[in-house]
């Protein structure tokens, strides 16, 4: 315990140099903003700031990067609550319980969760990392391609919880949601499926214009057609602050968050989305009432926002620790330190401990600096909520198609998103709901992928599923959930929330 | 798709005004804004360089740092926008189709190469005016530590005992590394099973994670592993030694002709007048040729090996002539075929 103090009390020096302190601002602040702007994402402003970096110390400029990095995610869930619009991936599913919430007039509360509920994943995660970072990195590479399919599958069993209607619906938007996935180039074989020979669908659709048609555009449309003018300013907002029942059940909501955020960031791919689904997918099934879900429940908030914080957190370990990048934001910080002929990698501790004790602890600091930034602000957010609607509707529709359009720079990704928008107010009528569907788009490839490769690298022998204890293990807990779903008393159960909700 | 170009600009300068916005906040206190005199003479505004990849790979590094010595060289500034897509296919296409004024260039990697070949929208290399060459990013072959191997006779010789059983990973067919693999079965005459991964990253976890015997990527995605000593580089793929990796020999001192790997050239549209492409030329060169600017790629890992507009045209034509026979082999080849 005294290396660990020694070695973050050594990185808060390095931390608390002015500059330092500064550069963290300037990061915590831009990532705030950007995960506010629908769309704009912390790839493209962290690319931005890649130029800036040359001149920069390269602990300072890590310390700015991760700032933007971990701060979007905190802006991110800003937009989720306030008009359904998630401004990151991460907080898709923050929109069914932040936006819930919203609507009943409790805006501030919810905005306050999730920036709490952030602030301790990323204590605890900074912790970790500092604690036990190098050994839980060895942890990610005791997976191979047969557990990573037996995790998808787990995966992919749960995202039927994630519905709160029919299951066959569910099931549906889970199929329709793996065949999205399926369009583009083929990694095995690199044949174009199902692109019609547009370059638009060459390397598949974008989570991105997916996921903010299907959420924010097409909830525009709902609002419109319902008249949302009049219902929207009639709830009064009550209370900024959450009730003392509110922090009871947050409290272990986010604990759960943090951990399942944490071991899910270090695996590759890994990053804050998959971890905000999965988080919400356990408070879901464990929760005594799950009716409460998807009408305004703070568990729904603080879990996944717990969790997609922790989970950016966790995803520096593999990149510092192995000098594996797990997301593009990850990889951009690997070329950030190769311009300055620093390696990633197993021995980043020994040889920069500078830069490594001081990116974590500076981590910590930014996390504090964040909720203060963050907290004052849920007032002005909340004042938001009063602009009449036709005037926000038309900038929001804005913003989204300049963030969309920031992503890659591609006209394409704007139709598309406008596509989807159409598509999910389609799938709003039809009572389906979007989230089961962005999980199969996300799982589905990867399962295919570690599918195929895994029987590629035992010559086409199925049984390494069954042998390898990680996968079994995985396949076993997956079996036993779908049997607790498909059991008839399960399903009654079932049936008596539907009736409920 | 609606693609009027009207619309399409007024939301490119959108998107750069936010971004500049962004930018400007950031570099605030830091500034080091070019001065912005613009002269009448050839370049006289802002010359875009389309790196299409997204940012942070290799490419996109070596082209900011490239765009960053261009400005001070040209007086004005040099941009680098990412326009990622379908391997490169997408942001050449924009490039092909613009103005050939010299305010837009692009880089082309060896992907460009395969991508001609094999995708009927993709533009062929005819299509473009090659302006400099950079360098080499040379794949090296490296084994993970288990596997005891310690050279690459040691892999041919597992590789001949047991045909078709060593796991080699890379990325997908026709990516750089998948070509690269595929040369060297050709070059060692062995057969090992070529695993796609997507991209080098998920790559080496794997080797790693002891899913492979080899993989066939960049010397510096392996470096720190091989330094940590978990594994081994056998060779490298070039005419010299990897400066990051001076103790690793290259195929050649282990007798075998093998030389593979990414290259990047700086393109723009077919048809910009002369002058201004003997300008582009000169100035990209002395950009590369200075030595601060050697030293800083150096120290990000690139090999920076200059070339002007004739050779860069006469290596191209080499890649291609030894690179088209295993697309063909490999069954890739869909569109121009000889």
């Amino acid at each position: 315990m005294d290396f660990l103090f020694g070695n973050i009390l050594h990185g808060l020096a390095v931390a608390m140099t002015p500059a330092n302190l500064g550069l963290c601002l300037v990061g915590c602040v831009l990532g705030t903003l950007i995960g506010v702007l629908p769309g704009l994402g912390p790839t493209a402003t962290v690319a931005m700031l890649m130029p800036v970096t040359f001149w920069l110390d390269p602990t300072g400029a890590l310390i700015m990067m991760a700032g933007v990095f971990y701060g979007s995610q905190y802006g991110g869930s800003t937009t989720a609550i306030l008009v359904n619009l998630p401004g990151e991936s991460s907080s898709v599913v923050t929109c069914l319980d932040g936006y819930a919430m919203a609507r009943q007039g409790r805006a501030g509360a919810a905005l306050a969760i999730a920036a709490l509920a952030s602030l301790f994943a990323g204590t605890v995660t900074t912790f970790l990392i500092a604690w036990a970072g190098p050994a839980i990195a060895s942890v990610a590479l005791k997976f191979q391609s047969p557990d990573y399919v037996a995790v998808m599958v787990l995966g992919l069993v749960a995202a039927v919880v994630l519905a709160h209607g029919s299951v066959l619906k569910a099931v549906a938007m889970i199929l329709l949601g793996i065949f999205l996935g399926l369009i583009g180039t083929d990694v095995s074989t690199s044949e174009q499926r199902f692109t019609f020979g547009l370059d638009t669908l060459f390397d598949g659709i974008g989570f991105v214009p997916l996921s903010m048609g299907l959420f924010g555009l097409a909830e525009i449309m709902i609002n419109l057609e319902t008249g949302a003018e009049g219902n929207r300013t009639r709830v009064a907002i009550n209370r900024l602050w959450p009730t003392r029942r509110d922090f009871r059940e947050a409290t272990p909501a986010a604990i759960r968050g943090t951990l399942l955020g944490s071991f899910l960031g270090i695996l590759p791919g890994g990053g804050s989305t998959i971890p905000s689904f999965a988080a919400y997918s356990l408070e879901k099934k464990l929760a005594r009432d799950p009716s409460r879900f998807g009408r305004g429940a703070v568990e729904g908030v603080a879990a996944p926002e717990a969790a997609n914080n922790a989970g950016a957190q966790a995803c520096f370990i593999p990149m510092l620790s192995l000098g594996i990048p797990p997301n593009a934001v990850m990889a951009l910080m690997v070329g950030a330190m190769m311009v300055h002929g620093i390696q990633p990698g197993p021995q980043i501790i020994q040889k920069q401990p500078d830069l490594f004790w001081g990116l974590v602890a500076s981590m910590w600091i930014g996390n504090f600096m964040l909720v203060v930034l963050n907290l004052p602000l849920i007032w002005i957010w909340v004042k938001l909520l009063e602009v009449p609607y036709r005037f926000l509707f038309p900038a929001v529709i804005v913003l989204c198609g300049i963030g969309v359009y920031s992503l890659d720079n591609r006209l394409s990704d704007v139709v598309l998103m406008a596509f989807f928008g159409v598509f999910g107010y389609g799938l709003r009528k039809l009572e389906c709901e979007p989230a089961p569907l962005l999980l199969g788009f996300i799982l589905g490839p990867l399962l295919e992928e570690n599918f195929r490769r895994s029987l590629m690298l035992t010559g086409g022998d199925a049984s390494v599923f069954l042998t390898r204890p990680i996968s079994l293990s995985f396949l076993v807990v997956s079996a036993l959930l779908l049997v607790a779903v498909l059991l008839p008393a399960f399903r009654a159960r079932r049936e008596q929330w539907t009736e409920e909700s | 798709m609606i693609r009027s170009a009207g619309f399409r600009d007024v939301l490119a300068s959108l998107g750069s005004l936010a971004r500049g916005g962004l930018a400007l906040g950031a570099v605030a206190g830091a500034a080091f804004l070019p001065s912005l005199v613009a002269a009448q003479a050839f370049p006289s505004q802002p010359v875009s360089l389309v790196v299409p990849w997204p940012a942070g790979g290799g490419s996109d590094i070596a082209m900011r740092l490239l765009a960053d010595g261009a400005t001070r060289r040209m007086g004005v500034p040099v941009v680098v926008v990412n326009k990622p897509g379908a391997g490169g296919t997408v942001g050449l296409k924009e490039v092909a189709q613009s103005k050939p004024d010299g305010y837009t260039l692009a880089m082309l990697a060896t992907g460009a190469l395969f991508a001609q070949y094999n995708n009927p929208a993709a533009n062929a290399l005819s299509d473009f005016d090659l302006i400099a060459f950079f360098g080499d990013d040379p794949s090296a072959l490296t084994a993970n530590a288990k596997t005891g191997f310690k050279t690459v006779a040691d892999f041919v010789a597992a590789a001949k005992a047991s045909p078709g059983r060593l796991r080699n990973g890379n990325d997908q067919p026709g990516g750089t590394s998948h070509v690269t693999v595929s040369l060297l079965e050709k070059a060692l005459g062995v057969r090992v099973v070529k695993v796609p991964y997507a991209g080098y990253a998920p790559t080496v976890q794997a080797l790693l994670a002891g899913e492979l015997d080899t993989v066939t990527v960049g010397v510096p995605d392996v470096l720190q592993h091989q330094q940590a000593g978990t594994v081994q580089m056998l060779g490298v793929a070039a005419t010299q030694r990897h400066f990051l990796a001076p103790d690793v020999p290259t195929f050649r001192e282990q007798g075998i002709d093998f030389v593979a790997g990414t290259w990047r050239v700086i393109i723009g549209p077919r048809g910009i007048p002369a002058d201004r492409l003997a300008i582009l030329e000169s100035r990209l060169l002395e950009t590369m040729n200075d030595p601060e600017f050697k030293a800083k790629a150096r120290t990000a890992g690139f090999i920076v090996s200059p070339l002007g507009r004739a050779d860069t045209a006469r290596r191209l034509a080499a890649e291609d002539a030894a690179m088209y026979p295993v697309f063909l082999e490999a069954g890739l080849v869909k569109t121009r075929q000889k």
